[in-house]
């Protein structure tokens, strides 16, 4: 009968699953680490914005506009003698709302969009991707004035605005991955053991492109946060006085020359927090992609 | 001893269209993976599929498990034509016929356990649950060689050859009467090969499995199967039993390609003359006309590329589709 | 009559997430003008990065030659400059590697990366060096070479392309041709015609062959002096005849027996090698094979065997077989 193989290796090194691998690689990745250490900070810093700065975002105070940064305003006032850093905590809430719950309509709409075009291949397919493509063609930004316009304004119809614009990006994404986890030989050996179709995308298929669906997500949250911001700037974002980023550079930018700071600021705020993303989404490419092992 | 028919092909053809065309896709050619290849295996029996790359021994195999739709033909199998029935009747008919894939990195889900590999046609036909489910895939571990300590690990902690044993694992798990073995050594080392067709001889003692087993490697083949069919374009070139076809190969194709599996003994080497054909096998997407394999034959004559050989008996189930034979008769 | 190559003492290891892989631990071969050697071994065992490491190929900063000399006609390519040893590749050592299509410039014409080698090297212009490629092409039997310059590789198929990197690897006459797995990826057929052509080549310029391979017919067929690998070592080497007649390492007769020869009556079963080779990282203090050793004494679990003459000319690392108790070839002889 056969013979117990020898079973050495595996046994003398520690046991991992791929996500625990993953995890140690993103460890040892100092700039993604700085950067998910950057955005969970700013993330508690928003949530206990209360708790950090006396001041309230929309608390306009006559008697000290403009005021450079000082031990009472860290960051200064602003022309209507708002805290700019009590705004900008606030606006961070903002930002990061507009991240999260985009990207919640981006996986609500682009991943069964890109599985089913990937699934179910021919005509489907084409249909799906060739209405993805006319969406691609169009500049991003243009498509979510023209749907804020129709949605009209308030802070929901932003995140939806965005959102429809964002998924298909991530339904590509998915088809292609769903398309080459397809043509892989555990499918073949699941199709002849009898599993139906939503079996394996259910627990072979999706599973198998998560990977490469955080990643993209990770990427994503910066855009959108950008856009908001761009829109926001532009005037037809977040309505004051709900704090928003972009629109504290717009409102800097009128007294750039009075004090620059205005516009510094919220600009850095922006830029760190994007360049945060990008590392945490670079060292999650990394860590994710099964190749890197050696 | 007269066997059961396990699994019988007949008459079997798969052509994949070559479209162009960006909207309304238009056919300008056929690709002919597999034309017109009948043959049948019997219970606890082994049929050796030999062929170079891109002969459709795998499209035949996929064919006949139903993982590719045939153009024409038949696959019976217990009475039924599988490729008459829908994905929903084949279904129950599933369990007994299995897989194993050549590459044991590509054919386990990277992101399952072990038990979970063994375990998921269990899971599928609803077979087994909890307490029980555990015992059958430590059981299963056990039965190609490994330890059921190991049902927690990961496909990429297992050696090649390791990982070979879980696709074994899973495709016994519901004790098929036919599995095909897709070229199951090819991604392995020599001396774990040896390991793995051991372990496919006893099980096939132990269970009466068929196989069908496609490879390349002619020395393995031999070692492995009852009957063995040799495939060149499409086509079957020759079959018949075992010792047979390796005592008294009769079609050049097949002459060639024992005479180009280099023997591991250097002084056999010395002495032995080799047949190396010229040429390359040409595109499946326009065959040669007549015979297939005439353009690279050398002992081909005119004949050949006019008319198209059939795969005929010459005795004692010994068949060769070449013209060569088909004069030499009444 | 001095050895063309020396390898000597050779140790080229990889640093990985889990420890540093000794690949290539301690390797010594030598190869004699115009001559064919083999060496053979499974994946891992550091055949292929023990040939590479020749020609200072090995991917840094992972891979690192340690230590050795690699002794080419007396000089240490080893203390080479960069420059120095760009002018020994392609012109005295070149390389057939397994894929040929991942190994060829997808972007330019076969022609032109024959002619690239000899612009280079021997200063010919595009013109010649063209001229000189189509000859090559030619030579090498690819039909309607004149046209075929001018194709580019993915219009080639498999067993064409490999021809054309036979081309390119003969285009400067070098003195030694490393053919790294060269038909492993081509069918039986295909790999009968380009082993019978790199013989004929290698024989006609009277070249010197490294075969690296994994399968012992080819070695069988092909080489005369064959060098075992296993583990990082080379555990046997000696004549092709001694070697697969009196094999002197237990795992080399292994190898022999778990192969089934299609000379030889069919066999009920099959004599493969338990287990598995050891992981690099961490190799066993003793024996690398001991694990697997069906002949292993309580000596081999402590101490690493020396390769040894254990018969004229024929050299082994195994405490068995230097006692001159070898069970393994009852059955052999």
């Amino acid at each position: 009968m056969a013979i117990v193989a020898n079973t050495t290796i595996g046994s003398e090194r520690p046991h991992h699953t791929l996500w625990g691998d993953a995890w140690i690689r993103l460890r040892r990745n100092k700039l993604a680490m700085a950067g998910g250490i950057f955005i969970i900070v700013l993330a508690l810093a928003a949530i206990f914005a209360p708790l950090i700065t006396p001041y309230d975002f929309a608390h306009q105070d006559y008697s000290a506009l403009l005021q450079n940064p000082s031990a009472k305003h860290w960051l200064g006032t602003d022309g209507l003698g708002r805290d700019v850093f009590a705004r900008l905590l606030y606006g961070a809430r903002t930002s990061l709302a507009v991240g999260i719950f985009t990207q919640l309509i981006v996986i609500g709409i682009g991943i069964p969009i890109g599985a089913i075009a990937g699934y179910a291949g021919g005509r489907v397919d084409n249909v799906l991707m060739r209405f993805v493509d006319v969406m691609y063609g169009f500049p991003d930004l243009l498509l979510v004035i023209l749907l804020k316009a129709v949605l009209g304004g308030g802070i929901y119809q932003l995140f939806l605005a965005i959102g429809l614009v964002a998924w298909v990006n991530i339904s590509r994404l998915v088809r292609g991955q769903i398309l080459s986890i397809k043509s892989r030989d555990f499918i073949s050996a699941a199709k002849v053991m009898g599993g139906t179709g939503r079996y394996i995308t259910w627990r072979h298929l999706l599973p198998n492109s998560l990977g490469p669906i955080i990643v993209s997500i990770t990427f994503n949250i910066p855009r959108a946060i950008f856009t908001e911001a761009a829109l926001s700037y532009i005037g037809i974002g977040v309505r004051p006085p709900t704090p928003s980023w972009g629109a504290m550079i717009h409102d800097g930018y009128d007294v750039i020359f009075a004090s620059w700071y205005q516009v510094f600021f919220p600009a850095l705020a922006v830029a760190l927090l994007m360049i945060a993303f990008t590392f945490l989404g670079d060292g999650l490419r990394d860590a994710l992609d099964p190749k890197m092992r050696r | 001893m007269a066997k059961e028919v396990v699994i019988e092909v007949n008459n079997l053809t798969k052509y994949f269209p070559v479209t162009r065309g960006l909207f309304r896709q238009k056919k300008i050619a056929d690709i002919k993976a597999v034309d017109g290849v009948s043959f049948a295996i019997h219970d606890g029996e082994t049929l050796g599929l030999v062929g170079e790359s891109g002969c459709g021994k795998t499209t035949l195999g996929k064919c006949m498990l139903q993982l590719y739709r045939a153009t024409s033909g038949e696959v019976f199998f217990e009475g039924k034509d599988l490729c008459q029935l829908s994905d929903r009747e084949l279904q129950p008919l599933r369990q007994r016929l299995q897989v194993i894939f050549q590459d044991p990195y590509d054919s386990l889900n990277p992101r399952f356990t072990a038990r979970d590999i063994i375990g998921e046609p269990l899971i599928i036909h609803n077979i087994a649950r909890g307490k029980e489910y555990r015992e059958r895939v430590a059981e299963l571990l056990n039965l190609v060689g490994l330890a059921p300590y190991m049902a927690d690990r990961y496909p990429h902690e297992f050696s090649g050859g390791q990982r070979q044993r879980l696709g074994v694992a899973r495709a016994l798990a519901l004790q098929p009467r036919f599995i095909m073995c897709d070229e199951p050594l090819s991604a392995l080392d020599v001396s774990i090969q040896a390991q793995i067709v051991n372990l496919l001889a006893d099980l096939q003692e132990k269970f009466g499995v068929a196989y069908l087993f496609i490879s390349h490697d002619l020395s393995v083949v031999r070692h492995i199967s009852d009957r063995v069919a040799v495939m060149y374009l499409g086509k079957i070139a020759e079959i018949s039993n075992r010792d047979e076809i390796y005592k008294n190969p009769l079609h050049p194709y097949t002459q060639a390609l024992l005479s180009a599996v280099p023997i591991p003994d250097p002084e056999v080497e010395m002495k032995r003359q080799i047949i190396v054909l010229q040429g390359e096998v040409p595109s499946p997407m326009s065959p040669p006309s007549g015979c297939v394999f005439h353009p690279r034959c050398y002992r081909a004559f005119a004949d050949c590329s006019n008319v198209t050989p059939l795969l005929e008996d010459v005795g004692d189930g010994h068949h060769v589709a070449c013209l060569l034979y088909e004069q030499s008769r009444p | 009559m001095t050895a063309l190559l020396e390898v000597r003492n050779l140790k080229t290891y990889f640093n990985t997430q889990d420890g540093v892989v000794k690949a290539v631990d301690g390797v010594s071969y030598d190869v004699n003008r115009g001559e064919t050697i083999a060496l053979v071994g499974e994946s891992g065992c550091g055949k292929t990065v023990s040939a590479l490491s020749i020609l200072r190929l090995v991917a840094e900063p992972a891979g690192k030659i340690e230590s050795g000399e690699i002794l080419f006609e007396g000089t240490d390519l080893l203390k080479l400059s960069g420059d120095e040893m760009r002018k020994m590749r392609g012109a005295k050592i070149s390389i057939i590697f397994q894929e040929p299509l991942t190994s060829l410039n997808p972007v330019l014409t076969i022609g032109r990366q024959i002619s690239e080698g000899l612009e280079f090297h021997k200063n010919m212009s595009l013109k010649e060096g063209m001229q000189e490629a189509t000859r090559l092409l030619k030579l090498v039997g690819i039909p309607h070479p004149e046209r075929r310059i001018y194709d580019y590789p993915h219009q080639f198929s498999g067993g064409m392309r490999q021809r054309a990197m036979i081309a390119i690897a003969i285009a400067c006459q070098p003195q030694l041709i490393i053919a790294d797995e060269p038909t492993t990826v081509v069918d039986v057929t295909i790999q009968a015609q380009l082993l019978e052509l790199i013989r004929n080549i290698t024989k006609e310029l009277n070249t010197a062959l490294i075969l690296i391979t994994h399968n012992l017919g080819i070695v069988a067929r092909y080489a005369r002096r064959v060098f075992v690998m296993y583990a990082g070592n080379i555990i046997e080497h000696g004549n092709a005849l001694d070697v697969y007649r009196y094999p002197c390492h237990p795992y080399t007769a292994g190898l022999l027996t778990s192969v089934p020869r299609l000379d030889e009556p069919r066999k009920t079963r099959l004599l493969p090698i338990d287990g598995q080779p050891p992981d690099l990282i961490a190799p066993p203090i003793g024996c690398s094979f001991q694990a697997r050793c069906a002949y292993s004494m309580p000596q081999c679990q402590r101490e690493k065997p020396p390769l040894l003459e254990v018969a004229p000319n024929h050299y082994a690392a195994c405490w068995v077989s230097q006692k001159e108790q070898r069970p393994w070839q009852k059955k052999s002889s």
